[in-house]
């Protein structure tokens, strides 16, 4: 089947695959937190509730909106003879809770009684406006340096060489203390928390823009430049690699262009960085998320922190499930990418199909 | 080998990687028992003859207190990066050697668990375990959950030896599988491994750092890492009252560690790989 | 007639990563006129491919030139800078065809837009125009006698290792070169393959798109049938200069007579003959090196060749770098 189309019928393959991940990904968000110890005991270790009367009630309704208990369809608590909660299944908690995202409710938040969608909801717009552009700007400015220093070498290697190694031994955390330490509270030339000025209201006035590019400038760069500094050491290397290959001598002894040689160069090396940022994509985001934490930047990161120090399993389940279900997003871009763009991969796919 | 120990020797990248590394290691083993920390001060006292590094929000000692974080995150990096270097690197050759389905099951849970981010992973384990988080079980977790990046590269390596002919010759002879990758296969792959085991101690500890920053890393008497000092500071606002004593020494001590490994590795990949070489 | 190439006392080195100097070629000197085919062969390591280099003047470091000069149709390769070369010599007064076409080309670009970047890249007008270029593209391929369509519009992987190769060829020879150096084109060829490559060349030769070339290969018998003169290379050094036909039936140097009787051969008269190895390695090439450097291994070495460094001198109506040789 689809024999005559394989880059549609490897599209459709990875699409597969990364569905069954996916499904795997929302089982492993479902048992892990159940590793340690039951989340449902934590919570009640925590709440002060004293009466047993309403402990039990506490304890059932914690149980009930874990998908720990069996529940009819009117949503109320079925019960053995002696009064009871049936204790469910781990399958059925577990199917019940693959139905439960599949439908996009992600549960109530233990704390405030919201939906775990509408926190999450409300985070998103800052954490895409912040990462996405430092994590895509960030791997184009370091692979163009990365592939310069590759190709020049010599003094232009040996500053920028050292220069990104270093970078990228920085916790985008650390650096982010750095910065706010620095430009927000000794020169005072940035805010040093929060996204915008909080005597406005978020909306599209220019009073509010302005503020929350003013508040942007360092946590972008503290996500941005030690990213930079990472991609430009592997481009760095690989750029080296190709420099060595047949085709960019003989383009060389062609007498090509410099800035012609420079992009076959780009071109080739940027291939497997570019699955390099695939792969490695997870942990930029858990790295960028804490980098919100340090600006208390008002994205998944701070919902994240706020739930795990007051245990809020559904609020962390639903931040992790979402940044697990964009990586694999992120991923399975870039390998459809791959796939158009280099004609190896293409050969390979109609070879497979034959 | 010689030769090429000879030539690691001259790069000086390699020289300043293994300076920086051994003296962390050294301060990292033995700090904590040749320094004898001041008695405890009022909390954020500035650095002074008695605080070279001043103290924390309770008062301690500093330097006291980055050596024994030093030498637990260099624990915990250690032990992440051998349980990791371990998983991955027998995951990863059997999958190389053997090829096929094999091959095949193995690589799509190395896949599996490279796009599930390990740092969720590690998020949600960590919160379910709010009592006890020792070192070793944080260790043993980014160990759990990174080695899928050893296995991804060790295969790629064990693919390309597996049709060399003295391994044809090896098998002709009647070596077993296990003869052939442990005989045959590793050595050829022993730099190798070492260089990813190498990065893998650096990516533990960055682990330990990040899952201490929101507050999940280990707890209890004596357990304190680099992150847990930072996420003190940081949850004490010392950054907003300019205590950058709180901040700076452990950020350095950090970024020190990871660059010297990052400087080691990068060096003998220039040494051990021709083609960088130039 | 003028000489095409000429190259006097031409001696190069290159710098290891830990300064060493190598002095890969030394004193090579020779002339070639306008359709003349210049065969050079020697063993891996002998220096050709850095005499390659010094050929289209291309001294990209680690590559320097020591002392000597190269000049095409009288102008000298020497003193430029690489883009003065780039622009000037390369694609245009000398090209190279490549050995293992397999990875010479691009693998993310296609066929036809290699070809034009060469066209673009010697081009003075500020922009080319694509279609122009194609159709150029296309009257040339046609010549070549391969579907050209297909060829100019895949991708290196789309196609045969032959069909890369002529490829290649096609593009080294876009902008009707002065002199092509072809660096062992047939050497990762099956013997069909090959056959079909050599024919291309005579091809080209014949329809006058290039007319000098140097013809570098390890395989003598390929040499004599391709080449008028033929040029033996060791340890940097031209051992042998004579006509096809002499340095092949006739050897006079030791290293040549050796080296002949290293080769298959598929010629009636040595076909009863068994191969023949050279022992021992070439002197290193680190050090200043005193007499002969083939001394050490040669069957014929006296005491004298030790200390006395060899010159070219005329044996009958050919150079030879030996003082015994008849």
């Amino acid at each position: 089947m689809l024999k005559k189309y394989p880059t549609v019928r490897y599209v459709l393959l990875r699409a597969i695959w990364y569905f069954l991940t996916f499904l795997v990904a929302i089982a492993l968000n479902f048992f892990l937190p159940r590793v340690g110890s039951d989340p449902g005991d934590i919570m009640l270790a925590q709440s002060s509730v004293s009466s047993p009367e309403i402990r039990k009630q506490t304890e059932e309704s914690l149980r009930k909106s874990f998908g720990l208990i069996v529940v009819d369809e009117q949503g109320s608590i079925k019960r053995d003879e002696n009064g009871n909660a049936i204790k469910a299944s781990k399958f059925s908690q577990l199917t019940n809770y693959i139905g439960q995202v599949f439908k996009g409710d992600l549960g109530t938040s233990f704390k405030n009684q919201k939906k775990v969608s509408e926190i999450i909801a409300q985070a998103l717009p800052w954490t895409i406006a912040l990462q996405l552009p430092a994590i895509l700007f960030g791997w184009i400015f370091g692979n163009g340096l990365g592939a310069l220093a590759a190709y020049r070498r010599g003094v232009f290697d040996k500053v920028i060489f050292p220069l990104a190694l270093l970078m990228s031994s920085i916790p985008f955390f650390v650096f982010g203390m750095v910065l706010v330490y620095f430009f927000g509270i000794v020169w005072e030339i940035f805010p040093a928390v929060g996204a915008y000025a909080l005597e406005l209201t978020p909306g599209f006035s220019l009073d509010f823009l302005f503020s929350a590019a003013y508040h942007y400038v360092l946590p972008f760069f503290s996500i941005f430049l030690i990213l930079a500094g990472g991609q430009a050491i592997g481009m760095r290397s690989m750029g080296i690699y190709e420099l060595g290959t047949d085709y960019i001598k003989y383009a060389k002894w062609l007498g090509l262009k410099e800035t012609r040689v420079l992009a076959y160069l780009f071109r080739n090396a940027m291939l497997p960085q570019l699955t390099g940022l695939a792969l490695s994509i997870g942990q930029m985001v858990g790295g960028a998320l804490i980098t919100e934490m340090i600006f208390s930047y008002p994205g998944l990161g701070m919902a994240m922190l706020t739930a795990i120090q007051t245990n809020d399993y559904p609020v962390i389940q639903g931040v992790t499930l979402l940044i697990t279900t964009s990586v694999l997003i992120a991923n399975f871009t870039v390998d459809i990418l791959i796939a158009l763009l280099d004609p190896r991969v293409k050969q390979s796919l109609s070879m497979d199909s034959k | 080998m010689i030769k090429l120990l000879r030539n690691l020797i001259k790069e000086p990248m390699f020289v300043i990687g293994s300076f920086l590394f051994l003296v962390t290691i050294f301060a990292g083993l033995f700090g904590s028992s040749l320094y004898t920390a001041s008695p405890d001060g009022m909390s954020y006292d500035a650095p002074s003859g008695d605080y070279w590094l001043g103290t924390d929000n309770l008062g301690q000692d500093y330097v006291a207190l980055l050596l024994r974080g030093l030498q637990n995150s260099l624990f915990v990096g250690f032990m992440a990066g051998i349980i990791a270097t371990t998983i991955g690197t027998l995951i990863g050759l059997f999958a190389g050697f053997k090829g096929g389905l094999v091959d095949d099951i193995l690589n799509m849970i190395t896949n599996l668990f490279i796009v599930i981010p390990s740092f969720v992973v590690l998020v949600l384990v960590s919160a379910s375990w709010p009592q006890g988080r020792s070192l070793v079980l944080i260790a043993v977790l980014i160990g759990l959950t990174t080695w899928p990046w050893t296995a991804r590269s060790v295969r790629a390596q064990a693919a390309s030896i597996r049709g060399r002919d003295h391994i044809s010759l090896a098998r002709i002879n009647g070596a077993s599988n296990l003869q052939i990758i442990f005989k045959h296969i590793l050595p050829y792959l022993a730099s190798y491994v070492f260089m990813v085991f190498i990065m893998q101690v650096a990516s533990g500890i960055l682990s330990e750092s990040a899952i201490s920053m929101i507050g999940l890393g280990p707890i209890g008497e004596g357990s304190t890492s680099l992150g847990v000092i930072l996420n003190t500071a940081k949850n004490n606002s010392a950054i907003t009252y300019g205590y950058w004593w709180g901040i700076f020494p452990a950020a350095i001590v950090i970024t020190v560690i990871v660059f010297a490994l990052y400087l080691l590795n990068n060096s003998m990949e220039g040494v051990f790989n021709p083609r960088l070489r130039k | 007639m003028a000489n095409i190439l000429e190259v006097k006392d031409l001696s190069l080195h290159y710098l290891t990563r830990f300064g060493q100097k190598i002095n890969a070629v030394t004193d090579v000197s020779f002339t070639m006129k306008q359709g003349e085919i210049l065969g050079i062969a020697g063993e891996s390591g002998c220096g050709k491919s850095t005499l390659v280099n010094g050929l289209m003047g291309l001294f990209i470091p680690p590559l320097y030139p020591t002392s000597g000069d190269v000049s095409v149709e009288g102008e000298s390769l020497m003193n430029r800078t690489p883009e003065n070369v780039r622009e000037n010599i390369l694609s245009q007064k000398v090209s190279m065809i490549p050995q293992g076409a397999f990875n010479a080309l691009n693998p993310t670009r296609k066929i036809k837009d290699i070809a034009a970047d060469v066209i673009a890249a010697h081009s003075s007008a500020k922009s080319i125009n694509r279609h122009e270029v194609y159709a150029r593209l296309r009257e040339r391929f046609d010549l070549f006698g391969m579907e050209t369509e297909r060829i100019l519009n895949a991708y290196p992987i789309q196609l045969t290792a032959g069909e890369r190769q002529r490829s290649v060829i096609g593009i080294s020879t876009l902008l009707n070169p002065k002199v092509v150096i072809a660096d062992e084109p047939t050497s990762a060829l099956d013997v069909t393959t090959q056959k079909v490559v050599i024919k291309m060349i005579f091809d080209l030769l014949e329809k006058n798109i290039f007319s000098t070339m140097i013809f570098i290969t390890h395989e003598l018998p390929l040499l004599r049938h391709v080449s008028h003169n033929i040029a033996i290379m060791y340890a940097g050094e031209f051992v042998e200069y004579g006509t096809a036909i002499q340095v092949v039936h006739d050897p006079r140097h030791p290293y040549t007579k050796a080296l002949m009787g290293a080769m298959l051969s598929a010629d009636s008269e040595q076909k009863s003959r068994k191969p023949t190895t050279i022992e021992g390695a070439p002197p290193s090439l680190t050090k200043k090196i005193v007499g002969c450097r083939f001394a050490e291994r040669c069957p014929s070495a006296r005491s004298e060749c030790k200390q006395k460094t060899q010159d070219m001198r005329m044996v009958g109506e050919r150079l030879v770098r030996c003082d015994y040789a008849e």
